[in-house]
């Protein structure tokens, strides 16, 4: 089984990097000084309702996914990345550029930061520019909450302690791409190239500090089922609750350029999970998980067809109640939810399994 | 236990058969998925059924506690795979094979092994080549429903697949495919659609869907699941209920009728009917019409009886009208006395000699040559069969097909004619010359090609049908004067021998007519009902005109066997029974097809029986089950 494997990752990252190959090239001059995203919205800070700013930093991007490893096979963050290497003035500019967003919200607030790969990995952000950046948030008492998206390779423990000496005793985590606690599923179907193993030490390191770890699971990857999505993305959130995260965020895939995902998506061989996995995935987890650990979903490019989907008549209904179920932590805003569509639904949960075929 | 058992029973590849789950018992061809007697289970998520049903193993499976039972097993693979290059193919059915290595013999019968989209042909054949150490004897094709590359190399794959072995379809099988994938010699077919339409509101029937929306008109149907409501007033989820019924309805009533035509050689129309659902479908159905027709007439019977319907372009190609057309060219001498040919138009009535038309050109040669007849070659023009040797016209499918007659020719047929007329006149000598008694697109087949023909071509004068008084006389006219001009010589009649020769050509191949019929044979009958030839005292043949076949004695046998041709050997040295079975041949003359007459030679070489195939040669050696060959005389 393990040559097996060998030869299928090794056809999959193939597939993922000749999918890429163009975006690396594609990759626009921008200006350095702005970041490449930035948007806010109400969440619920320490039990109070206040703003979140989620910034996503312009760096020359993810190095998995410029390496030879060829990338993971849903994400094209790369073509967000930027040609050259920001000077960590022009890194610095974008983060206050970003902040400004916030004046005038009411407090408290909570920053996550992003970056086209991860904020912690100093090629694409150096050790001086995230210093920075950090002590900028250390000095602003109105921000409460911190989450750092990072690769678990690039949490160390000296690292960890510089972090919890700047932001001191505000909340802060360290957003990993986990996507699933099934090593086979993580590298086989995403390509991810690291291991659970690696995941726990991450984990492990941030506790020692105070530190927790928001994890991002990711809804049916290529080379899944539905079905086989739906029993994954369940069983990864009560998994790694159990490892010690703090929150779980949970991330439907979307089709984006120039990945494997969507090189199949336009072969008509992947259709993007249905809402109503989404949904069952939501419920089946939050009976199981412990309170203290909030579940959390806002689906990109939802009821869009390159993104989680139903038939069209539902959707906005099912999207507004995932959003509102993020909130409240309440399943019951998805009792009232039926279509018509639900039928074909579970038609795909069983017959894909039987088939193999994707179902459109 | 599972056991795929084979019986008799050919049109096209379709082969009627058993599937033994246990103590269960299975009719193929056999619909599969919800609603229908076998449907599926996926191990350890789907609730455990009391019912026999397929097991399927969930993707990514690596380690199989499986359950117990006889049941078949469907072993696991990966979806989205189109984009897979040969080692990822390879790895997915290796990875099958992992799994049954350490598995004992009767859990690797229970094995189906899957293929996947994008698998190509030759990593298959070297998969099978591998596969051999294994029991496995079943193997499931998927099916995206688009019609496209990945629904043709399902069909690909499963034609390179060993005749013994189950086939299954899996997949999105639409009610207007399933004539298509029966014929194609599928075993299993996933009529899971069934369900997937119903979950989409739609109504399956055999041409087109209706969908329901609201004030719509429904259709009237009276099948158990819709007979007497009204589906429009349903709520949704009752509505839902009835349309899976029905649908699965439609798909069990399009089998039988499936099986039944198919029992009177009438699959084939069925198929191309149902072309007409989309031209989707027609350009599938053509495309594997085109790609795979060695396949489609290895296994296409070469008798029948009753009325074959060849209605439009798609019946050009099919193999009983395209491998008439090629035994008549490569099969099909012309009797060497014949001096001239005439070339005449066919009827509807078959065969053409029992026709109204047929009987006045009949009375106008007979009246214009007398017993200088037998010099004559008469060959009959048609679509799409070309031409008809009229010693031939008691062939199948000569006797039996009906086509639409309209007077218009369209060019494919029309070149289709012209080229068989080409190859025929080239059999004759240059200075034999063709009369013409054909008029419309009969005549437009001769003209299309005079360039092309090496003979002299005299047309008679035709004013309005070739049927009417002075169109007739113009032939006795034509007639006398070629038989003056040539001459063409008084004699006795030929007919019945070189109806008998140009048969045993025709079944057996060229020089087969002198063996069986050599110079010093009696012959006797009426060709409207039997004729038998003798040497000696022994019967040598006999043509029976039902079906336009000779069929043999050991004795006549005896005289083929040095052509080499339509023989199946058995290792032992008396045959028993009324049957030979498959298991019991060790070789067979490939070119065998279901319907031939064969000969059974014995481990020393000898004729031990002469019958009638039920099988093709190849099947008759690989098949361990099933009827190979029909006795009808034995050696006691
Ligand atoms: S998902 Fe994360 S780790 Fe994977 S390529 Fe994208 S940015 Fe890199
Ligand atoms: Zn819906
Ligand atoms: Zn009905």
């Amino acid at each position: 089984m393990d040559l097996t494997l060998d030869i299928l990752q090794d056809a999959i990252t193939n597939l993922a990097k000749k999918a890429r190959k163009d975006s690396i090239k594609r990759r626009q001059r921008r200006n350095l000084s702005v970041p490449a995203a930035k948007w806010i919205a109400p969440a619920m800070i320490k039990g109070r309702q206040g703003y979140a700013l989620s910034v996503v930093l312009a760096t020359v991007g993810c190095s998995h996914a410029i390496s030879e490893a060829g990338g993971c096979t849903m994400c094209s963050y790369l073509l967000d990345g930027t040609e050259e290497h920001p000077t960590h003035e022009q890194l610095i500019q974008q983060f206050e550029v970003a902040l400004g967003k916030l004046e005038e919200k009411p407090v408290p607030y909570s920053v996550k930061i992003y970056t086209s790969g991860s904020f912690l990995d100093t090629r694409e952000v150096s050790i001086i520019a995230r210093k920075a950046i950090l002590e900028k948030i250390g000095r602003d008492e109105r921000i409460e909450e911190v989450v750092l998206e990072s690769r678990p390779e690039y949490v160390s423990d000296s690292l960890m302690h510089e972090v919890k000496s700047i932001l001191g005793d505000r909340k802060i985590e360290i957003g990993i791409g986990l996507e699933s606690t099934n090593d086979q599923v993580r590298s086989l179907c995403i390509n991810k190239g690291f291991t659970l193993d690696k995941f726990q030490e991450a984990l492990e390191i941030c506790k020692t500090h105070g530190i927790g770890i928001r994890a991002y699971v990711l809804v049916k990857p290529p080379f899944l089922t539905e079905r086989d999505a739906l029993l994954d993305s369940v069983s990864t959130i009560i998994k790694a609750a159990e490892m010690g995260i703090t929150t779980a965020s949970i991330n439907p895939v979307n089709v984006q350029s120039y990945t494997l995902v969507e090189r199949l998506w336009r072969s008509r061989d992947y259709r993007p999970p249905w809402l109503w996995t989404v949904v069952e995935i939501l419920k089946q987890a939050r009976k199981e998980v412990n309170h203290t650990i909030p579940i959390l979903c806002d689906p990109v490019a939802a009821g869009k067809s390159r993104g989680t989907h139903n038939c069209g008549i539902c959707d906005s209904s099912i999207i507004q109640a995932i959003r509102s179920f993020s909130l409240s932590q309440d399943l019951d805003v998805f009792d009232d939810l039926s279509c018509g569509c639900r039928n074909l639904w579970e038609h795909v949960l069983t017959h894909e399994d039987i088939s193999l075929v994707s179902h459109l | 236990m599972t056991r795929f058992l084979i019986d008799k029973g050919h049109d096209g590849p379709i082969r009627k058969g058993e599937l033994e789950v246990g103590d269960s018992r299975f009719v193929c061809p056999l619909l599969i998925g919800p609603n229908t007697k076998l449907p599926f289970e996926v191990v350890g998520r789907d609730l455990a059924s009391k019912a026999v049903s397929l097991k399927i193993l969930p993707s990514l499976t690596n380690d199989i506690s499986l359950p117990d039972g006889p049941e078949p097993l469907i072993l696991p693979s990966l979806p989205n795979s189109s984009l897979f290059g040969r080692d990822a193919h390879r790895t997915l059915l290796d990875h099958q094979l992992d799994l049954l290595d350490s598995k004992d013999e009767s859990f690797q019968e229970r094995a189906v092994v899957r293929t996947s989209f994008g698998l190509t042909n030759d990593t298959y054949l070297e998969f099978l080549s591998r596969a051999k150490t294994f029991g496995i004897r079943s193997v499931a094709f998927q099916f995206d429903g688009y019609l496209g590359q990945n629904d043709l190399n399902a069909v690909d794959l499963r034609i390179s697949t060993p005749l013994s072995w189950l086939t299954l379809a899996l997949g999105r099988v639409d009610l207007s495919l399933l004539p298509l994938l029966v014929y194609l010699g599928f075993d299993l077919i996933d009529i899971s659609r069934a369900e997937e339409a119903a979950s989409k509101d739609l109504r399956l029937w055999k041409l087109s869907t209706e969908e329901f929306g609201e004030h719509y008109d429904e259709r009237y149907c009276s099948c158990p699941a819709c007979n007497g409501v009204s589906l429009s007033d349903l709520s949704e989820s009752e509505r839902y209920k009835v349309l899976f019924k029905h649908n699965s309805e439609q798909y069990r009533i399009l089998l039988s009728e499936c099986i039944e035509l198919s029992n009177r050689g009438l699959l084939r129309w069925l198929v191309e009917s149902m072309t007409h659902a989309t031209p989707n479908l027609a350009g599938f159905t053509r495309r594997i019409s085109s790609t795979f027709y060695d396949y489609l007439e290895e296994f296409t019977p070469t008798i029948g009886s009753g009325v074959i319907p060849l209605i439009g372009p798609e019946s050009y190609w099919s193999p009983t009208v395209k491998r008439f057309r090629d035994y008549v060219r490569i099969r099909y001498t012309p009797p060497s006395q014949k001096k001239a040919i005439l070339l005449l138009p066919c009827s509807a009535r078959k065969p053409y000699s029992d026709s109204r038309s047929h009987k006045r050109f009949r009375n106008a040669i007979d009246s214009a040559l007398g017993s200088a007849k037998h010099e004559i070659a008469e060959t009959i023009l048609t679509s799409p069969i070309a031409l008809v040797p009229r010693e031939l016209e008691r062939a199948y499918p000569a006797a039996n097909y009906d086509i639409p007659v309209t007077g218009k020719w369209d060019a494919e047929e029309l070149e289709i004619a012209a080229n068989a007329l080409v190859d025929h006149l080239s059999k004759f000598d240059v200075s034999v010359p063709v009369l013409v008694h054909a008029s419309g697109g009969y005549r437009a087949i001769v003209e299309q090609v005079e360039d092309q023909i090496d003979q002299d071509i005299i047309y008679t004068n035709i004013v309005g049908s070739p049927t009417r008084r002075s169109s007739l006389q113009s032939l006795s006219e034509k007639l006398t004067e070629l038989k003056e001009g040539i001459p063409l010589e008084k004699g006795h009649s030929t007919e019945l021998e070189d109806t008998l020769r140009a048969t045993a050509d025709f079944q057996f191949g060229t020089g087969a007519g002198s063996l069986l019929i050599p110079e010093e044979s009696k012959i006797k009958g009426k060709l409207y009902r039997m004729v038998v030839s003798k040497i000696g005292k022994e019967q040598t043949c006999a043509f029976v005109s039902e079906n336009g076949v000779l069929s043999l004695t050991l004795f006549g046998g005896e005289l083929l066997k040095p052509l080499g041709r339509y023989w199946a050997r058995f290792e032992g040295e008396k045959v028993r029974g009324g049957a030979l079975f498959a298991v019991g041949v060790k070789s067979a003359d490939p070119n065998i097809r279901p319907g031939d007459e064969v000969i059974v030679l014995n481990r020393d070489d000898n004729v031990v029986a002469v019958g009638r195939s039920e099988m093709s040669g190849r099947e008759m050696c690989e098949l361990d089950y099933g009827h190979a060959i029909t006795f009808r005389h034995k050696v006691k």
